[in-house]
């Protein structure tokens, strides 16, 4: 059975986050997810923290941080040097972001022509964060037959929002893009994929500049000026057209997967592994302790074992936890105890507002990430919890979510860094399996 | 087992009511990132798949995946997309009926019993531009797809005379499954795979077998399929029901083995499950050797380059790379992983005519690495791959066992004249 220092769960911003930790660290580390995570679904900017009034991510996680059970309770101190850390591995890996911890909170359009606070987001997208000029207007560019970006519509409705600071004024055009017309199935991937070839774009640019009107504008396109040579295409882009940057849209979210990828790049460079395929099916347990995982594979489970291990499994939306008949919640790894609101009060609340009480749902932890029961004792010794499957927090409300993933996979990573890589005992051990949901 | 668990397995189309729609899986489809004729996994999966009533054939564009499995692995709802959609081809072929070239290209067996014995004039037409050329026109085999020539005799003549009794027991005994690759055209990798499993200790028994089947099922022919897959759990499942281990070299025959024929085929009976449960990767038996402190490390320096690419197949046995961790162990090699996704000849998909430029496209970025770091050759576990490889880029491909075996030669060869092999053998690896 190969065996490893530390095994890390979960393939998402909180896994990854840890991993890479790990394995900067000299850690001998496996990272294993069941599927891809939130990072194909998601905009591909960084959210911290945003009560909508705090003038900065620093100043609203500080906010949450003095709520009781909330995840930054504990991480509050992790923030700075896990965004930073972030920070400075994209921009190695050459996907780099603006903004930070006490940039200010900007009001940025969304792609159906709502409002939204953004501070950390990829070059991209990150020149809607600079100041609107009295003369400047937003256009929004739209590609014609391709159904997840209507620039008409987004751009009556945020003609029509009160947006603080905003442009002056804001108009919609539609291009036709080169070959597009053959095709029948426009999704932001393939657009992407066109845009990272240098011909097709030749004959883009002036396609798109034929549809900017005279006057002084801001381009906001489609999330799809390239997938793997995106800093080249965006870099023409801003030659060809002047200031400009990406919307995401629905998924499968472009700037998440350039994320994604980054952060992946960098995880097996420095000797990391990331497999997708091996959700976990079996636990090997030993005195208090977890000695193995055993994982899905073809013919029979695959068991690989390690000193300590990372959940990163993303609650109700990654996997990590699952809901039975009968409204309890299961932890679907180790079966940890799940702190949630009792099930008749699960979905009370504004899902798109301040949102609804089952999102709290998670595995409450101590200050080393060690999951808890409902006495307040430690569980499982080598298991410490990260990311979207800690308990206590409304990442959609509260705009955390990318936040406590890379506050609590650093934790993760310093934590284990610091002697904590211990050997579980295999003298007893049981074996627990589930089924796969 | 619970109906939960018997649903997941024998009806994958169950489990796409869990589809969000989020479209993961169309970002990992080597076959929609290059032709617009394949709309994607999503569609003609999870979304195809509501209007498989009668005539259950809704969507006919099902026939473009190319099975290699990715679109499940990467699903962060856990839905059996592939498999849906090979059962969905296999219930349009059972309504439409299929072409002569698939049914021929499917049955590997019959191919083999055709070719072998006239190899010289066989290969002679595989070589032939003019003959290639009418069968592309009349049989749909496209004219430049990767064709391995046969070999002079099929690997069943060549150890017909061997005789091996399975009387050391299972510890010390192996089944080894070579497939139609060792059978009737790369007979001298089945000779090294024998040799290496030997110098660690094991006798290794080569029954009769028939193809896995893997082409059939891939080819929407499921009866042909189940005939094939029965024959082959006869004589393999005594033995995995005694605790004998099953080996391939092949990894997509080894995977068919282990997975398909219970989740393709239905095939749930105990032999399939014995079957299932004891079947080996030959490079994951050696590095669960090597694990266990149990693998002959005696290897002798290879110092070179050597391109390595993990085959779709291998990647759906869920095992990792065990290639690269034994390629680790012999001194002076420098192996390394192609990082592609797939090199598009999926078996028989890249043979076709009409689908051969699609197979070209969805390789072209393996093939492009592989030719900026040159190598005198290169490593793959997988057959259909390693012949599109070496049609595409010219350069040879070897399976990963081949570089095992001959740097045990060359240890050989370099302690000529030592006993202790012989002895050093029977203590390691056998357990
Ligand atoms: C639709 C959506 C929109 C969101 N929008 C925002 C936003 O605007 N702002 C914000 O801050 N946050 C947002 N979030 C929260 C987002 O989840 C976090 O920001 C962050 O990406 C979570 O990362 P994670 O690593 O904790 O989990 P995930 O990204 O969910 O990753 C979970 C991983 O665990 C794996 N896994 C699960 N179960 C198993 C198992 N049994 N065995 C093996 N692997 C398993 C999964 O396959 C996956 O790889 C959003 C989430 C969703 C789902």
């Amino acid at each position: 059975m190969p065996s490893h220092d530390a095994v890390v769960v979960g393939g998402g911003l909180s896994g990854l986050t840890a991993g890479l930790a790990l394995a900067e660290s000299g850690a001998d580390v496996a990272l294993l997810a069941k599927g891809m995570a939130a990072s194909h679904w998601v905009h591909g900017g960084i959210d911290i923290a945003d009560s909508g009034q705090a003038s900065s991510s620093a100043a609203a996680a500080a906010a949450l941080a003095s709520l009781p059970g909330h995840p930054y309770a504990v991480l509050a101190d992790d923030l700075p040097a896990a965004v930073a850390e972030a920070l400075r591995r994209l921009a190695d890996a050459g996907l780099p972001y603006r903004g930070g911890l006490d940039a200010p909170l900007e009001w940025i359009p969304t792609a159906i022509g709502g409002l939204r606070r953004a501070a950390i987001l990829p070059d991209g997208q990150a020149t809607v964060l600079d100041p609107w000029e009295a003369d400047e207007g937003l256009l929004l560019v739209g590609v014609e037959r391709y159904r997840d970006f209507w620039a008409g519509y987004a751009a009556r409705n945020l003609a029509a929002a009160e947006w603080p600071g905003g442009p002056a004024r804001v108009h919609a055009a539609v291009v036709e893009l080169p070959g597009l017309a053959r095709l029948r199935n426009l999704t932001p991937l393939v657009i992407a994929r066109l845009f990272d070839d240098p011909v097709w774009r030749r004959s883009a640019w002036p396609l798109i500049r034929q549809a900017v009107p005279a006057g002084r504008w801001r381009i906001g396109v489609p999330a799809v000026l390239g997938l793997d040579r995106h800093a080249e295409v965006l870099a023409e882009a801003v030659r060809e057209l002047g200031p400009v940057f990406e919307m995401p849209s629905l998924p499968p979210s472009v700037p998440g997967i350039r994320l994604h990828d980054a952060l992946r790049r960098r995880f097996e460079a420095s000797g990391g592994r990331l497999e997708i395929g091996f959700g976990v099916t079996g636990v090997e347990r030993s005195a208090g302790a977890v000695a193995a995982l055993e994982t899905a594979a073809a013919g029979r489970p695959r068991r690989v074992a390690a000193g300590v291990f990372v959940l990163a499994t993303g609650g109700l939306a990654g996997g990590g936890l699952r809901g039975l008949p009968g409204g309890k919640l299961e932890e679907t790894v180790f079966g940890l105890p799940v702190s949630s609101p009792s099930a008749d009060r699960w979905f009370s609340g504004e899902p798109l507002g301040d949102g609804v009480e089952l999102e709290r749902a998670g595995i409450r932890v101590n200050a080393d990430l060690r999951p808890l029961d409902t006495a307040g004792r430690v569980v499982l010794d080598n298991v410490l919890v990260v990311g979207s499957e800690l308990s206590g927090m409304r990442y959609l409300s509260e705009r955390c979510g990318d936040g406590v993933a890379l506050a609590s996979g650093h934790r993760a990573g310093r934590l284990i860094g610091v002697g904590q890589r211990a050997t579980a005992t295999t003298t007893t051990t049981t074996t627990t399996r589930r089924t796969a949901s | 087992m619970t109906f939960t668990d018997a649903a997941d397995r024998h009806y994958p189309a169950f489990s796409t009511d869990a589809c969000i729609k989020c479209n993961v899986c169309n970002t990992v489809c080597p076959v929609a990132r290059v032709t617009d004729l394949f709309p994607g996994p999503k569609y003609v999966g999870p979304q195809a798949q509501r209007f498989r009533e009668a005539p259950r054939s809704a969507d006919h564009s099902v026939d473009l995946c190319s099975g290699c499995g990715f679109c499940t692995r990467a699903c962060p709802q856990g839905v059996r997309i592939a498999e849906t959609n090979s059962r969905a081809r296999a219930e349009m072929v059972e309504e439409r009926g299929s072409s002569l070239r698939n049914r021929v290209i499917a049955d590997t067996d019959l191919l083999i019993r055709l070719g072998v014995p006239f190899a010289p004039l066989a290969n002679f037409a595989l070589r032939s531009r003019i003959l290639r050329w009418i069968g592309e026109r009349v049989v749909g085999v496209h004219r430049s797809a990767a064709l391995h020539p046969f070999a002079r005799r099929t690997f069943q003549a060549a150890v017909a005379r061997r005789r091996v009794s399975d009387d050391r027991g299972p510890d010390r005994t192996l089944i080894y499954f070579h497939g139609c690759a060792v059978n009737g055209f790369e007979t001298s990798l089945g000779r090294d795979a024998i040799s290496v499993l030997e110098r660690n200790g094991f006798s290794v028994i080569v029954p009769p077998q028939s193809c896995c089947a893997l082409p059939m099922i891939s080819n929407g022919l499921y009866p042909q399929a189940r005939a094939k897959a029965r024959r082959n759990l006869t004589v393999l499942g005594d033995y995995a029901r005694r605790g004998y281990r099953i080996v391939t070299t092949s990894t997509s025959c080894g995977y068919t083995l282990k997975a398909e024929y219970a989740e393709m085929l239905d095939l749930d009976d105990p032999d399939a499950r014995a079957v299932a449960r004891q079947t080996w990767d030959i490079c994951e038996l050696l590095g669960d050797l090597h694990e266990r402190s149990k693998l002959d490390t005696r290897l002798a320096p290879l110092d070179r380059e050597l391109p390595y690419h993990p085959p779709c197949q291998l990647k759906a046995h869920g095992i990792g790379t065990p290639a690269m961790d034994l390629f680790a162990l012999i001194p002076g090699l420098r192996a390394w992983n192609s990082e592609h996704d797939c090199c598009g000849a999926a078996g028989t998909y890249g043979l076709k005519r009409e689908r051969w430029q699609i197979a070209q496209d969805v390789g072209r970025g393996l093939f492009a690495r592989l030719r900026e770091r040159p190598a005198p050759d290169m490593a793959c576990d997988s057959e259909t791959c390693r012949w599109q490889i070496t049609a595409s880029t010219s350069i040879p491909a070897r399976h990963p066992v081949e570089y095992i075996a001959e740097s045990y030669r060359r240890w050989d060869a370099a302690h000529i004249g030592e006993v202790a092999r012989a002895e050093a053998g029977t203590q390691l690896g056998a357990t």
